[in-house]
């Protein structure tokens, strides 16, 4: 019976081959089109990542949306806007779902534009947004949205990074102020050791963070992912000395436990337990730390090898639109609704994200907690994720960087260094 | 699977939970009770550990304590007000509808199978142990390519599809052992009292087959309910999504919503474990045919 | 074979299509096809959103095998699933023997293992990753208050971070949620054996031991190999438990190929579906190989 089992599954396999090989090639469906709606109007269909904490909570991305929605309708009779707002989770695939599916949205805000420009499936720029909002735009950030010098991606929202310490913790320990090298950050750890805090630094190397995490830590060694002339340097010596440093606080039991497989969330929930001593955070953390009872911490520029950063790690979220449904006059019109709109502002109140636009900072600027990031933003440095390679090399780098920590940094990020450079 | 329709193989006997009939020694009793009981314990512990973390206050989370001090309700009504009620819903739709596609589907080709011997009957059983092989986790990339072609992405009709499809293997295979261990004598006994072909089948075998049904039943139904892979993959908004996918919605991108989590799953878990309390009994005469096979 | 029906021949040679015929349009519609699609992308460049961009050739496979951590992730692949399968199997027997001794309240007791079948493997994953969590994790309050670790938060407390330690716990939770259906399947295989044939054993003088070894377990067989397969399968295919509690790190040390599947796909869609193609392979090679060692044929026909 074995046998004659085993040729049956040989036959399946077999046949399964051979379908496979005529079956050719068969792209998504056409799906899509003008969906025009009753009484001429338009549909479009905006897909957002979520910043809020879910759909139960006060802050959901459907709630905010709403109001945008709400109130844009109410000014252009004529279009109507459908919203999906998907967690950051499954964003991705879902996105990916929907474009192979040939149902693309008209517009998709999301936190990378690129993958979609060699697909050919993006307005440029130039072709939804006016040129006052254009020149509203923060430059540097705007620059960012350009593949090829042609502009695709229109910068949505920011954010930066901060060291934020625990002020009660830290004077528990005899710490009078925060740390501005590597040597105090690791003197203060062992007083916060000492002090029997089970996590003097939070270090969230996991699949989750680890690229943000570590690119900081490059930056304050003068190392970061790509060199000054473009080139991937991923294992240079600055780099490897990064790590080394990073293994030897591990090692002296002074940071988070096995940093490798941590994700930030935990870290940033351990954080606002008051079992962390530092963590590296964003204005996004702040709401978190005090739903989770802590009040009482400091923010302060990033500790590097001799001195704090001048610079920092700026996250940009895009927004983009998709040309597959030919609604660019409308998708204008809701752009440019948006920029000029309170609704940039809602998102910095809500979710404490900072502006894109240099109207949105100055609004801002009477904000003392948010003072140190808006100071910090200009001068913001960026994932190198205009390289058709990043994609790649950062799924690399979340699942496999934390290991520089236990094991060789030179061989992991030799490693890494591998795959960027490849093919 | 592909025993032939002369095996020796008695109808299981309706007291098939019984076990041997042998009467213990007191203490005996005792110590094998005192054993099952640590073990119910150990089997439900993780799901209790869920319901008390799903009470706790969201400031007492990371605090390590065995016991919430006081006891947050509001977590479990947050389900409803969230609208998670219309992903419940999803989600028995898909349970049920992809149930009812196994039974209409398996019954007959298990009844056939196993009262027929025809040309390319071990090649269809072998066919569909191959199915078994084969989990949607492992193809999804087949799996949403075909759908998208098909235009059927982000509706429960590719849900129940994927499900049933998946199930059928394992449904076909009991209902197929059930079936044979039915003596064909007592449906022709019906047949030649006057009853008709169909009419036996219906009054005398499908009653006698029950506990293999309501086996395969209960299979595709959990299968179904708790299935989150290819959910996440093939549906794309809110409402459409069932509650598995839902909840991971509360694992946002700072932070995770670990009460409104835990009681969501809560809700979802209570259902089939009273479900399948009620019918415990059948699941175990209908596994004894699969498995004597 | 004795035919009591009067159909007519061409009737009777459609009969078997018209009964089996549903089955076979879903089999081919649901499983089919997508196997199909999946060995088609494995031949194709297909970009990062799904877009296909032409042909790879065997590309896509020669950049897998190519991958360092590939050779460790099939080991590992082959040792979770000879494991879990055996952990299973054993303490389902032993599972099954006590739960099938007549005691008050056994059916609330069965009912009780019933728990993690119902649940979601996703959640029960999700819970257990909670328990371990090394500042509030309730398992280990109880290892601090058992004086097995100084405190809560340290590196010992950490047992999913590092692989010598997490593997063990993924394993001990994919044997979690296997047991309740395997421990009913043999009990359903105990309840097959009829009690006279343990009197006629008790009359000989067979000792408990040798009664179970040379009677219960050769008549449990048939219960035992289809328990079996039907593990094997699901264990090699089981991505929610390892996803959520380690999601295969530090780097790959946890992680199978389902897992690395799961990881190509964010990345590679090709390289992903060829990972798939490998994979049904292992499944199909295990499950030859367990039948050739069960001797299938003896069992079941």
């Amino acid at each position: 019976m074995s046998k004659r089992f085993a040729g049956v599954v040989t036959l399946g396999v077999a046949a399964a081959l051979a379908l496979s090989a005529c079956g050719g090639e068969s792209g998504g469906g056409d799906g899509g089109g003008a969906d025009k709606a009753a009484g001429g109007s338009v549909t479009l269909k905006l897909v957002a990542a979520d910043y809020g904490d879910g759909p139960t909570a006060d802050n959901s991305g459907e709630k905010f949306w709403k109001g945008v929605v709400d109130e844009f309708q109410a000014a252009n009779s004529g279009i109507k806007v459908e919203v999906q707002v998907i967690n950051w989770n499954d964003i991705d695939t879902q996105v990916a779902t929907m474009v192979q599916n040939g149902q693309m949205p008209d517009i998709l805000q999301t936190g990378d534009y690129s993958g979609f420009v060699k697909d050919g499936l993006l307005y440029k720029v130039d072709e939804v947004l006016s040129p006052n909002t254009q020149s509203d735009l923060l430059e540097k950030f705007a620059e960012f949205g350009k593949v090829d010098g042609t502009a695709y991606g229109i910068p949505f929202v920011s954010s930066a990074r901060a060291l934020f310490y625990n002020k009660d913790l830290f004077a528990k320990a005899g710490i009078s102020e925060p740390p501005k090298t590597w040597d105090e950050l690791k003197a203060d750890a062992e007083k916060l050791k000492k002090a029997g805090v089970s996590q003097p630094f939070g270090l969230p190397l996991g699949q989750e963070e680890a690229q943000g995490e570590s690119f900081l830590w490059f930056m304050g060694n003068g190392g970061g992912y790509k060199d000054a002339s473009g080139q991937w340097a991923i294992d240079s010596p600055q780099n490897v000395e990064t790590f080394t440093f990073l293994k030897e606080l591990h090692a002296a039991g002074l940071t988070t436990p096995n940093p490798g497989t941590k994700d930030r969330k935990t870290v940033w929930e351990d954080f606002a337990a008051g079992k962390v001593g530092m963590v590296n955070g964003g204005p996004m953390s702040m709401p978190i730390f005090e739903k989770g009872g802590l009040t009482n911490y400091g923010v302060a520029a990033i500790p590097g090898k001799s001195g704090p950063l001048e610079t920092t790690l700026g996250v940009e979220d895009w927004i983009m639109a998709f040309n597959k449904n030919g609604h660019q006059e409308e998708i204008k019109k809701f752009f440019d609704f948006f920029y000029s709109s309170s609704a940039a502002q809602k998102i910095s109140d809500t979710y404490k994200l900072l502006p894109v636009t240099k109207s949105g900072i100055e609004k801002l600027s009477g904000d003392e907690k948010l003072k140190p990031f808006l100071d910090a933003l200009p001068n913001a440095t960026f994932y190198p994720f205009t390289d058709p390679k990043w994609s790649e090399v950062n799924t690399q780098i979340k699942q496999t960087i934390g290991g520089a920590v236990t094991g060789d940094p030179a061989k992991v990020l030799g490693a890494i260094q591998k795959v960027a450079t490849a093919g | 699977m592909t025993a032939t329709e002369t095996s020796p193989v008695a109808a299981p006997s309706r007291a098939a939970s019984a076990g041997p009939a042998r009467r213990l020694p007191r203490t005996r009793t005792v110590l094998v009770a005192a054993a099952a009981y640590l073990i119910a314990f150990i089997f439900l512990f993780p799901y209790l550990v869920m319901i008390l973390t799903a009470l706790r206050p969201q400031a007492e989370l990371r605090e390590p304590a065995y016991l919430p001090t006081d006891f947050a309700w509001e977590n479990f009504v947050n389900f409803w007000s969230g609208g998670l009620s219309g992903n419940l819903l999803i989600t028995l739709q898909v349970a049920a509808g992809s149930t009812i596609l196994v039974l209409l589907v398996a019954l007959p080709a298990a009844y056939y199978t196993a009262r027929h011997r025809f040309r390319g009957r071990t090649a269809f059983l072998i066919l569909v142990l191959v199915t078994q092989m084969f989990q949607p986790t492992a193809m999804l990339v087949g799996i949403y390519r075909e759908f998208s072609q098909l235009g059927l992405v982000d509706s429960i009709w590719s849900l129940i599809l994927v499900n049933g499809g998946f199930n059928l293997a394992f449904a076909v295979w009991i209902l197929n052992a059930y079936f044979g261990s039915i003596p064909r004598e007592l449906e022709e006994a019906a047949f030649i009292d006057g009853t008709g072909r169909f009419g036996a089948l219906f009054r005398i075998t499908l009653p006698l087959a029950a506990p293999g049904v309501v086996t395969a039943l209960i299979f595709t139904f959990i299968a179904a309910w708790n299935e989150f892979v290819v959910a996440l993959t093939l549906t794309t908004s809110p409402e459409q999504q069932p509650l598995t996918v839902r909840l991971n919605s509360f694992i946002g991108q700072y932070q995770v919503d670990w009460q409104n989590l835990f009681a969501g799953s809560v809700i979802a878990t209570v259902p089939v474990i009273i479900l399948f309390a009620l019918i415990e009994r059948k699941v175990v005469s209908g596994l004894t045919a699969g498995s004597i096979k | 074979m004795q035919q009591t029906s009067p159909l007519t021949r061409a009737a009777r040679a459609l009969a078997p299509l018209a009964w089996t015929g549903p089955a076979i349009v879903l089999i081919a519609v649901v499983v089919v096809w997508p196997v199909v699609a999946m060995i088609q992308s494995s031949f194709l460049k297909i970009s990062r959103f799904g877009v296909v961009q032409g042909s790879n050739g065997t590309a896509n496979y020669a950049k897998l095998f190519d991958e360092p951590d590939f050779p460790g992730v099939m080991a590992r692949s082959v040792i979770w699933v000879v494991a879990v399968v055996a952990i299973t199997i054993l303490l389902s027997l032993a599972l099954a023997q006590l739960f099938n001794q007549r005691f008050p309240g056994r059916r609330l007791a069965r009912w009780a293992m019933i728990a993690p079948w119902a649940a979601s493997v996703l959640m029960t994953a999700i819970i257990f990753k909670w328990m371990l969590d090394p500042e509030v994790g309730l398992l280990n309050m109880v290892r601090r208050d058992l004086g097995l670790i100084d405190a809560l938060g340290g590196a010992d407390a950490d047992q999913l971070g590092q692989a010598a330690t997490a593997m063990p716990w993924l394993i001990a939770v994919a044997v979690f949620v296997s047991l309740p259906f395997t421990t009913y399947a043999l009990l359903a295989g105990l309840s097959t054996i009829p009690a006279e044939v343990y009197e006629a054993a008790k009359t000989d003088g067979a000792s408990r031991l040798r009664t179970y070894w040379s009677i219960t377990l050769p008549l449990l067989r048939p219960a035992l190999t289809v328990a079996t397969l039907i593990n094997v399968m699901n264990v090699f295919n089981n991505f929610p438990i390892i996803w959520v509690m380690t999601h295969g790190q530090p780097g790959y040390s946890t992680a199978t190929s389902t897992i690395f599947m799961f990881i190509l796909k964010g990345s590679d869609i090709g390289e992903s579906a060829a990972m798939s193609v490998v994979n049904f392979g292992m499944v199909i090679v295990l499950v030859a190989i367990f039948l050739k060692v069960s001797k299938w044929k003896n069992e079941v026909s």
